[in-house]
C-alpha cells in the first residue's frame, strides 16, 4: 500500500488532471462561501450545531437508549455492533431470512468502513450501489474518492467509457444528461426488482426514535419503499437529541457540501411501511475509543459534509484515494488512525496545518489542531522511521545548545551549495535560499 | 446470535460516561426571516404554475389515490399531491405519509405537481410546525431529483422525478 | 517601550535582513530593543512533526533568554503561534507577538517613513492569519480586515494586489516541504502562478518561511519576481 506522499506523487505527475481536479473542487468550495454568506446567522448555527453536538457526546449513552426504545415503541428492530465483522453478520443474518440475492444500497460511507459489498459477495449476495457516483466507481471496481462526490477525480470520458463496458451505451458518449439517463433507467429494474434496500443515516432523533435519510437523487427512497426489509446502518455518533435540533443541521449540510441550499429530499423514517420490516444497526467500531479520548472526542461531531475535503489544498492536489481508506481528506485523517495506527500512520502529516478545515467544519470540529495531536500520540507510538527520531533528537540537542546551535548555522551556510543536489528532496523543484556570509546574531555582535 | 449483540449493546454501552455539565444550548434564536419561497423554488428547480396553467400543462395527470401500490405508480407520469407547507428558505415542502398514495409516490412518478397552500419562513418554523403526534414516515422535498456526479454537470432527473411544478394555492 | 527581539532560527541564518529591518523599525517607532544573543529557536520544526515531547531543551532556552520581557516580538507567525500555544511557561505564552501585529495592537502605529513604490501581490500565511487573527478569513461569515494591508497602506508608492485564492496555503508546512516534496511544490507552484497573473514584482508575506519556499520555485522558475517580507517594506526609505 502506497503512503499518501508516494501515492500523491503519482497523482500530481499528470499536472493538467491535477489542475482540473483542484478547481473542480475549489468550485465547490466557492458554492458553499456564497450559501453561508447568504445567512448572517451562519456562524451562530454553526456555534449552535457544536454544542448540541458536543452535549449529545457527552450525554451519548443516555441518547442511544432513549433512541433506541422510540424506535422499538415505533416497530423498528434496533441492533448493536460493536465491530465491523459484527455489523456485516447482522446485515447478512437479517438478508439471509429470505430469499434475495440482489440488493439496492444507497450512499453509506459505514457499509464502506466495514467493506459490507465484499463481505456480501463472499455470501453469494451482490449489492447494487444505487447513488450514480457509487454506481460508477463500482463498476470500476475502485473505492469512491470523495465521501459526498464518489466520482469526483473521474471526466465524463472515464465515465462514458465505463458506461459504455457495463451498460451498453454508445462508444465515445460523454454526455451527462445522457448518461444519466442510462443510469436512471439500468437502476430503476433494480429498485423495481429488490426486496431489501441498504440505507445510511444522516440523523437518529433520540426523542422520536426517528432517523433521517438526505439524498439529492431519490435513490435511497426509491429502494426503501419497496422493499420488504429497509436495513439502515448507522454511526453511534449520528444521535442528536431532539426532532427541532434537526432544523440546524439540515440548514448547515447541504450548504457546507455543496452549496445547495438543501438536499432533494430529505427523509424522515418513523415507523416501517405496513408490512415492511425495518432495521437499524447501530456500530460503535471504535468510535467508543475515540469518545473516550479528550483530545479526539469533537471528532465524532461529523456529519459527513466534505466541506473540509473541499477545502483542502492537499486533498484537491492529491486525490481521495492516497488516502487509502475510506474517509479521505482532513476528517478521514483523524479518524483513520484510531482504527489502524501503523496502516494510518502517515495522514496525519499530509497536511500543512493550514487550518482552512476548521473553519468551514460546520460543526466546528478543530481538525487542524487534532491532526497535531495525533502526530504526537504516533510519533510516541514508535511509529517513526529510525532516520526520522534521529534527525529529530539531533535538532532537538542543537537547538537547546547555543553555541552548537551558532557552528552548526555557520557551517551550514558555508557548506549549503553541497546541498544543491538531487539528493536533497528540496532542490528537486525549488533552488536553495542563498547563503548569507554572516547570520543576523553575527551581524548584530558587531553593531 | 442473539446473545452476542446483547452483549455488543452492554458493551457499548458500558464506554460510555455521563457528563452533566455540557448543556444543550436550547431553541435556535435570531433566524433571518427575510426569503422569498418562489425565488427558492426557481433556486432547486421547481417551477411555479397558476392552476390554470397547471390544467393547460398536464391535464392528463393522477391525483393521488390510497389504492395505489407502490409497482403501479411505476406507470404513472404525472402525479398530484398535496403538500403540507412549504419552506421559503430552501423551496422545501414537507409531505407526509398521509398526503401520499405510498411513499414511493414523489420519487417513482415521471413528473411530480405539489400543491401547497401554508409557507413559513425556516426550517426552525418548519420543526415547530411538526411537533405534533409523530407520523409515520414523511420527508421535505426540493425540486425535482438531481445529481452532479458526472464531472459536477448537474442534471436535473436522477433516479426521483424528472420535474416538479408547484402550484400555490393561497 | 522594552521590547525583546526573537529572531526565528531560519531567519538568523537565511534571512538575516528581515531581523534587521524589524530591529530598526522597532527603534525608529520608539522601542528600546533588546536581542537575547543566546536564542536558538521556538521549537515548532519538532513539535509539527510529531516530537512536542522533544523540546523541552528548546523551550527552556527561549525562557532564559527571553525572562523578564513583557513585549516578545518576532517576525514570524508560525513561530509565534507555537509559542503562544505550545511553550510551557504561561508568561511566554501572553508575552510573544508577532511584529505585525505588534506594531497595529500595541504600538498602533497610524504612519510610517516609508516608501516603495512598486507593485506586490499579499500573500496571506496561514498561521498568522487563521492563528494569530492577523487579517479576516476567506472561510468565515465575517467583516473583512487585514492588519498587513493596513500596514501596507503606510507605504508610500505601494500598489497591492492580491491573488484570486486569497488565503490559500502556499505548500510550505514544515517538514510537509519534503515528507510531501510533490504536493508542497504543486501549491507554490499554484500560488506563484495567481500572483504572476497579477504581474507583481514582488510577493510580500508576514512569514520567511512561505517566501522561502515560493522563492525557491520562482528561482527556478528563472522569473523575476522577487520576495520580501512585509517588514522589509515597513522599513524601506
Amino acid at each position: 500500500m502506497s503512503s499518501h506522499a508516494e501515492a500523491s506523487e503519482k497523482f500530481i505527475a499528470d499536472a493538467a488532471r491535477t489542475d482540473w481536479h483542484d478547481e473542480t473542487l475549489w468550485f465547490v468550495r466557492a458554492k458553499r462561501d456564497k450559501a453561508s454568506k447568504v445567512l448572517p446567522e451562519w456562524e451562530a448555527l454553526r456555534e449552535h450545531a457544536s454544542q448540541i453536538k458536543d452535549h449529545t457526546l457527552a450525554n451519548l449513552g443516555e441518547y442511544l437508549q432513549a433512541f433506541e426504545a422510540k424506535a422499538q415503541a415505533n416497530g423498528i428492530q434496533v441492533h448493536w455492533a460493536s465491530d465491523a465483522a459484527e455489523h456485516n453478520a447482522i446485515v447478512h443474518g437479517i438478508i439471509a431470512s429470505q430469499e434475495s440475492k440482489v440488493l439496492v444500497k444507497s450512499k453509506s460511507m459505514l457499509t464502506e468502513e466495514c467493506h459490507l459489498n465484499d463481505y456480501l459477495a463472499k455470501k453469494g449476495i451482490e449489492v447494487v450501489d444505487t447513488d450514480l457516483g457509487e454506481r460508477i466507481v463500482q463498476f470500476r471496481k475502485e473505492p469512491p474518492s470523495h465521501i459526498v462526490l464518489p466520482a469526483i477525480h473521474l471526466k465524463k470520458e472515464d465515465v462514458g467509457e465505463t458506461f459504455h463496458q457495463h451498460l451498453g451505451t454508445p462508444k465515445g458518449n460523454k454526455d451527462p444528461q445522457f448518461l444519466t439517463e442510462a443510469a436512471r433507467q439500468h437502476l430503476r429494474g433494480h429498485f423495481l426488482a429488490s426486496e431489501v434496500a441498504i440505507t445510511g443515516v444522516n440523523f437518529a432523533v433520540a426523542e422520536t426514535g426517528e432517523f433521517v435519510v438526505c439524498t439529492n437523487e431519490g435513490n435511497a427512497d426509491m429502494g426503501a419503499h419497496l422493499a420488504k426489509i429497509h436495513i439502515a446502518c448507522m454511526g453511534i455518533e449520528k444521535i442528536i437529541p431532539k426532532r427541532e435540533d434537526l432544523a440546524i443541521f439540515l440548514r448547515l449540510l447541504a450548504r457546507s457540501a455543496t452549496g445547495q441550499l438543501i438536499t432533494t429530499y430529505s427523509s424522515h423514517f418513523h415507523q416501517p411501511r405496513e408490512g415492511q420490516q425495518m432495521h437499524i444497526v447501530l456500530l460503535d467500531n471504535g468510535r467508543t475509543r475515540q469518545l473516550a479520548d479528550p483530545k479526539y472526542k469533537n471528532s465524532l461531531k461529523c456529519i459527513r459534509c466534505a466541506a473540509c475535503f473541499n477545502t483542502c489544498p492537499v486533498y484537491r492536489r492529491s486525490g481521495g484515494h492516497s488516502y487509502h481508506q475510506p474517509v479521505a481528506g482532513p476528517i478521514g485523517s483523524i479518524l483513520a488512525p484510531n482504527i489502524d495506527k501503523k496502516a494510518n500512520a502517515d495522514l496525519p502529516f499530509a497536511s500543512t496545518l493550514c487550518g482552512s478545515c476548521s473553519n468551514v467544519c460546520p460543526v466546528k470540529i478543530n481538525i487542524h489542531e487534532q491532526l497535531w495531536f495525533w502526530r504526537q500520540d504516533l510519533m510516541a507510538a514508535g511509529l517513526a522511521p529510525a532516520s526520522k527520531k534521529i534527525g529529530m533528537q539531533f535538532m532537538a540537542f542543537v537547538l537547546a545548545h547555543p553555541v552548537i546551535y551558532r557552528l552548526g548555522g555557520s557551517l551550514l551556510r558555508r557548506f549549503a551549495s553541497l546541498l544543491n543536489n538531487r539528493l536533497n528532496p528540496w532542490y528537486k523543484q525549488r533552488e536553495m535560499p542563498v547563503a548569507p556570509k554572516e547570520s543576523f546574531q553575527e551581524w548584530y555582535k558587531k553593531r | 446470535m442473539v446473545q452476542k449483540t446483547m452483549s455488543a449493546r452492554n458493551q457499548i454501552l458500558a464506554k460510555m460516561e455521563s457528563c452533566e455539565d455540557v448543556k444543550h444550548p436550547g431553541a435556535f434564536l435570531g433566524a433571518s426571516e427575510d426569503f422569498d419561497f418562489r425565488a427558492s423554488l426557481e433556486v432547486v428547480g421547481a417551477r411555479v404554475l397558476t392552476v390554470e396553467e397547471l390544467e393547460i400543462e398536464f391535464p392528463g395527470r393522477r391525483r393521488y389515490d390510497k389504492t395505489m401500490d407502490g409497482l403501479s405508480l411505476a406507470e404513472v407520469e404525472v402525479l398530484e399531491i398535496d403538500g403540507e407547507f412549504g419552506v421559503a428558505e430552501n423551496g422545501a415542502i414537507w409531505l407526509t405519509e398521509e398526503a401520499l398514495p405510498h411513499r414511493v409516490a414523489p420519487f417513482i412518478c415521471q413528473h411530480l405537481v405539489i400543491n401547497v397552500s401554508k409557507i413559513l419562513p425556516h426550517m426552525h418554523a418548519a420543526y415547530a410546525a411538526l411537533n405534533k403526534p409523530n407520523g409515520s414516515f414523511g420527508l421535505f422535498l426540493a425540486g425535482p431529483s438531481k445529481t452532479a456526479d458526472i464531472e459536477q454537470s448537474l442534471v436535473i432527473g436522477a433516479h426521483g422525478a424528472r420535474s416538479l411544478t408547484v402550484v400555490i394555492r393561497t | 517601550m522594552r521590547v525583546a527581539l526573537f529572531v526565528p532560527c531560519y531567519i538568523d541564518q537565511f534571512y538575516p535582513q528581515v531581523a534587521v529591518a524589524s530591529l530598526e523599525l522597532l527603534e525608529k517607532l520608539g522601542c528600546e530593543v533588546t536581542v537575547p544573543s543566546a536564542q536558538t529557536c521556538c521549537g515548532q520544526p519538532m513539535a509539527n512533526s510529531g516530537f512536542a515531547s522533544s523540546t523541552a531543551g528548546c523551550d527552556t532556552n527561549f525562557a532564559q533568554n527571553f525572562e523578564g520581557f513583557d513585549y516578545i516580538v518576532g517576525p514570524s507567525g508560525s513561530c509565534i503561534l507555537h509559542l503562544k500555544e505550545h511553550h510551557p511557561s504561561e508568561k511566554i505564552r501572553t508575552s510573544v507577538y508577532e511584529i505585525c501585529e505588534f506594531l497595529t495592537d500595541v504600538l498602533k502605529v497610524s504612519s510610517l517613513h516609508a516608501s516603495f513604490p512598486h507593485r506586490v501581490g499579499l500573500h496571506q500565511s496561514c498561521h498568522g492569519q487563521r492563528g494569530l487573527r492577523l487579517s479576516s478569513m476567506s472561510e468565515r461569515n465575517e467583516k473583512p480586515f487585514s492588519k498587513l494591508e493596513d500596514l501596507l497602506r503606510l507605504v508610500e508608492g505601494i500598489q497591492i494586489t492580491k491573488p484570486e485564492r486569497s488565503d490559500e496555503c502556499c505548500g510550505f508546512g514544515g517538514t510537509f516541504c519534503i515528507t510531501e516534496e510533490a504536493v508542497s511544490v504543486k501549491m507554490g507552484q499554484d500560488r506563484i502562478k495567481e500572483h504572476t497573473a497579477n504581474e507583481v514584482e514582488y510577493v510580500v508575506g508576514a512569514d520567511s518561511s512561505c517566501l522561502m519556499h515560493l522563492e525557491g520555485i520562482l528561482r527556478r522558475q528563472g522569473s523575476s519576481v522577487q520576495v520580501k517580507h512585509i517588514i522589509e517594506i515597513l522599513n524601506h526609505e
